[in-house]
């Protein structure tokens, strides 16, 4: 019956363990992986972190003039791969783990590309931002072929061989 | 001594309890083919160092005691009749707090053949055959820290305001 007196001095010994979570600050080490942070301004719409995140919680979608990054933390694995990916570096990890909703809607976040269309066809193919990225990358860029669809671009430059000879 | 069951009850009678369920709260784990990490994390919140029971926060066994279901896995076929059947026993105000990446979106398994994809897909389903459930709330995190799922809990009963909102910004 006494035997259980034994377990005292040790809880003396050790005290308290519980952590005051809701009123201490919680325990977030160097390495720890939340919610990722896109930077809309360094983000230009290539879709790298799309092809590459394994449960598609970065994803393309287009309304009309516009093409949507969105990002849906729900089904975030937080690996960090679309942060590694990044050709613009654009991708940020924080530390952000506190991200309970009541609704599913609240979870999302998108950040808004504006198109630019193909003179030939009218089709919407690449964002802005992105094309006036790899015209400052690309110095002999036929101009009048930079603002066609790819699809568009094969017949230009199959008319103007054949014009040619 | 005569026991009486309520068999229906107003809106307002719902109300009134979920006013009072600002209290202590009594929860049930259902594991919907979790890869038992958000199971883990579950477990840790009940142990010393987490200690949830200091708010109050007990486990049961059964679904008939308790207010709110911690769910996670994201839903496969298999276990789909179970959780209905779970969810039915559960008493009015029905509480679910969807743990895990899994229970949120479906996780990397949304678009599988064998699994339903997340708690939300099947919501509306629930609703109408009669399974009404008054509180949701979502918790990401794959798996959900221990720290999120008290956050969860605190947002869930109201004393807390949720941090995440939906924004949208031009690049």
């Amino acid at each position: 019956m006494v035997k259980f007196l034994k377990i005292l001095p040790i809880s003396a010994k050790i005290g308290t363990v519980t952590v005051m979570y809701p009123y201490d600050r919680p325990l977030v080490t160097e390495s720890f992986r939340g919610a990722i942070e896109v930077d809309p301004g360094k983000c230009v719409g290539c879709g790298a972190c799309t092809r590459i995140c394994p449960p598609k919680a970065l994803s393309f979608i287009q309304e009309g003039e516009t093409l949507i990054l969105r990002y849906f933390v729900g089904r975030c694995i937080f690996c960090g791969m679309c942060a590694d990916t990044c050709p613009e570096k654009a991708i940020k990890i924080t530390k952000e783990f506190e991200l309970a909703s009541s609704s599913l809607y609240e979870l999302y976040s998108d950040v808004q590309h504006s198109l630019s269309t193909c003179r030939r066809c009218g089709k919407k193919f690449v964002t802005r931002k992105l094309m006036n990225k790899v015209k400052n990358l690309v110095k002999e860029l036929p101009e009048e072929l930079l603002e066609l669809c790819p699809n568009c671009r094969r017949i230009e430059s199959l008319l103007r061989t054949t014009n040619l000879r | 001594m005569k026991i009486t069951t309520i068999t229906s009850f107003s809106e307002k009678d719902l109300e009134k309890a979920l006013a009072k369920i600002k209290r202590s709260i009594w929860v049930y784990h259902l594991n919907t083919g979790s890869c038992n990490g958000c199971d883990i994390e579950i477990l840790d919140v009940l142990t010393p160092w987490f200690d949830v029971e200091r708010f109050g926060i007990r486990l049961v066994a059964s679904p008939r005691h308790t207010d709110l279901v911690l769910l996670t896995g994201p839903i496969t076929v298999k276990t789909l009749s179970k959780v209905i059947k779970a969810l039915r026993a559960v008493p009015r105000p029905r509480l679910v707090m969807a743990i895990g990446s899994c229970a949120v979106g479906g996780n990397i398994w949304f678009e599988s053949y064998s699994t339903i994809g997340g708690f939300y897909k099947i919501l509306d389903k629930l609703n109408d055959i009669g399974i009404v459930v008054d509180r949701v709330i979502y918790v990401p995190g794959c798996p959900a820290r221990p720290e999120a799922i008290i956050y969860g809990t605190a947002v869930l009963l109201g004393l807390l305001k949720p941090k995440t909102h939906y924004k949208r910004v031009e690049a």
